[in-house]
């Protein structure tokens, strides 16, 4: 789909200007991660050196942090996964009173801001008596990572032929074999790239995680804690490094798995 | 004569409607049995009775004499072919069809064979690499069809098979079933809206209406000797004939139906006479529409005859057989 008609030089312009206005900053983030200066970003960075990689590795207050984000981000995909799909499998294949209001609430979560629901999920832990824990951070997570997984196995339920399942059972199938051989791989791409989005959602979530946290830091607010104070600067974007990679590449996985078909993969946050 | 399929006073509502109601039925082993009605009138119901996907609110369902309410429809032996075809999209052609054997652990080879044994019969040899997203409707309907025959089923369903199909293949496709179904020798039951289909394939026809059946037969029967207004209008828009005008066109003081192919237009000699109101070139013929006393008259005039013009006045005749009186209205 290729057109001859070439765009107008200056909409070209601005579509060039635009891009680089979100991605520089960026491609700064990575600079600083080499800076021979501590204290300040100054332009340009008066030297380069990789010496903040090593100083990060030997931080003791990092590992902490990282091991408890990806512990909350591998948690909440798991719960997302479950839960959103059964949820898109009920809509999908039955319809009872409230169906559409059921699914509204359901996606709530991702279009209310987070600090309300990090403001109401506080209120409720403290309400019941609930200590902060690494539990209370996931359940947090949970409500939109499920959003991401159920938006997923929805819009792919709704691309498969509803007799299909059928079919399997007409054939003499039982439900876990058609559980196995017929839903499990037409629904695998699209629970996969659910699942790394969600992922990559919790493993850098702020907002509904500082309400939620009480005293543990994940590595998120472990970076904005840390920018605050004037120490060792160039480590905070050598871990941003890291959280770019962690959360970029299973997002461009996703964004491949679900290439070519109609579903909707992201969606906000 | 063995019944393949037995409905005893069966019922399926859906709430408040009755999709299927008090329904009495008894299709004979080896016959090919159209079920035939317009949308809503509970043929699909009945199909998915049998094939176990719906249960009846009431009644008994026999297949082969055996009670068949608490078999799953994983356990039964009978087959759908489905209006969608319902393929496996991530699977081939050959895994597709060989799947009901593989369901059940037969080992990869011999299910493979069989498989390729079947796509032989559907004539799609060499087809099996492809996936179903590849294939033509047409071809998609006999992977279907062959999926659906590997399990060896004693009664294979169909469900409208042939509704997403162009004109021609369609015919094509109704000559293959009928002749499929008499090499197989098993009995075969048909949905379909489409009257000339199931007059066409059937040996037995069923015109359903509002969850009931309207009249049982074979498709001669059925198209000649209406017994309701109903099938007389569904099956091949016929003349209904008010009972006045029965009356005095010399037959009982009952509703009778009049085919439009059995009506002459004649100068001498005429029962009627009356005025042209409508013209409507079919293709393979006219249908003239003509005003009489009382009501319309429709007649279908072959390629070679005269077409009167519109609004001219013309006379009408039939045999008195060609009437024939219905037993309701």
């Amino acid at each position: 789909m290729r057109s001859d008609n070439r765009p107008p030089l200056f909409l070209t312009i601005s579509a060039i200007g635009g891009l680089l206005f979100l991605h520089l900053p960026i491609l700064l983030i990575f600079l600083y991660a080499f800076t021979t200066d501590e204290r300040t970003y100054q332009f340009p960075p008066p030297g380069l050196t990789t010496q903040w990689f090593a100083v990060a590795w030997h931080r003791a207050d990092i590992w902490p942090a990282l091991y408890l984000s990806l512990r909350v981000a591998a948690l909440s995909t798991i719960m997302a996964l479950i839960l959103g799909t059964l949820c898109a499998a009920a809509m999908a294949r039955t319809r009872f009173f409230g169906r559409d209001q059921i699914s509204l609430l359901i996606i709530l979560p991702i279009a209310l801001p987070g600090i309300i629901t990090g403001m109401s999920l506080r209120s409720a832990f403290s309400i019941m008596d609930i200590p902060f824990s690494t539990w209370t951070i996931l359940m947090g997570h949970a409500t939109f990572c499920i959003v991401i997984v159920f938006n997923n196995a929805v819009a792919r339920f709704r691309r498969l032929s509803g007799s299909i399942v059928e079919a399997s059972l007409d054939l003499g199938a039982n439900s876990f074999q058609t559980f196995r051989y017929v839903l499990l791989p037409n629904l695998g791409s699209a629970l996969l790239a659910g699942g790394m989005l969600a992922f990559a959602l919790s493993f850098d979530e702020v907002i509904v995680t500082t309400f939620t946290a009480g005293q543990q830091s994940t590595l998120p607010i472990w970076m904005l804690n840390e920018l605050v104070r004037p120490r060792q600067r160039p480590v905070t974007n050598v871990v941003a490094i890291v959280v770019f990679l962690t959360t970029f590449v299973p997002i461009l996985i996703a964004y491949y798995l679900t290439r070519g078909g109609s579903e909707t993969a992201g969606g906000g946050k | 004569m063995t019944a393949a399929v037995e409905f005893l006073n069966v019922s399926r509502h859906f709430g408040s409607i009755r999709a299927v109601d008090r329904l009495d039925l008894m299709i004979a082993e080896g016959t090919f049995f159209a079920m035939l009605g317009p949308s809503g009138s509970g043929k699909t119901t009945c199909l998915r009775l049998i094939s176990g996907f719906e249960q009846p609110t009431g009644g008994v369902i026999r297949i082969f004499g055996q009670d068949c309410s608490a078999v799953p429809p994983n356990r039964r032996n009978v087959n759908t072919v489905f209006q969608d075809y319902a393929l496996f999209p991530h699977m081939n052609v050959r895994d597709n069809v060989a799947y009901g054997l593989m369901v059940r652990g037969v080992d990869k080879r011999t299910r493979l064979a069989r498989a390729d044994e079947l796509l032989g019969l559907v004539k799609l040899d060499d087809y099996g690499k492809r996936k179903p997203g590849e294939l033509s409707g047409g071809q998609r309907q006999r992977v279907a069809l062959a999926r659906a025959l590997i399990n060896e089923p004693r009664v294979l369903l169909l469900d409208e098979p042939l509704g997403a199909l162009d004109l021609k293949l369609r015919e094509a496709m109704q000559d293959e079933l009928k002749a499929l179904q008499q090499r197989l020798g098993i009995t075969f039951v048909f949905v379909t809206h489409d009257q000339s289909e199931a007059l066409s394939m059937a040996d037995q026809v069923a015109v359903f209406s509002d969850g009931k059946i309207a009249q049982i037969g074979t498709p001669a029967e059925i198209y000649d000797k209406p017994r309701t207004r109903f099938v007389a209008d569904f099956v091949g828009s016929s003349n209904v004939l008010s009972s006045d005008m029965a009356a005095h066109f010399g037959g009982p003081a009952r509703p009778a139906s009049l085919r439009p192919e059995s009506v002459r237009i004649v100068d001498d000699g005429a029962r009627v006479h009356g005025h042209v109101t409508t013209l409507r070139y079919l293709g393979s013929g006219t249908r003239v529409v003509v005003t009489v006393p009382g009501g319309e008259i429709s007649v279908f005039l072959g390629k070679e005859a005269l077409l009167p013009e519109k609004g001219s006045a013309v006379g009408l005749t039939w045999d008195s057989q060609a009437m024939h009186v219905m037993e309701q209205d």
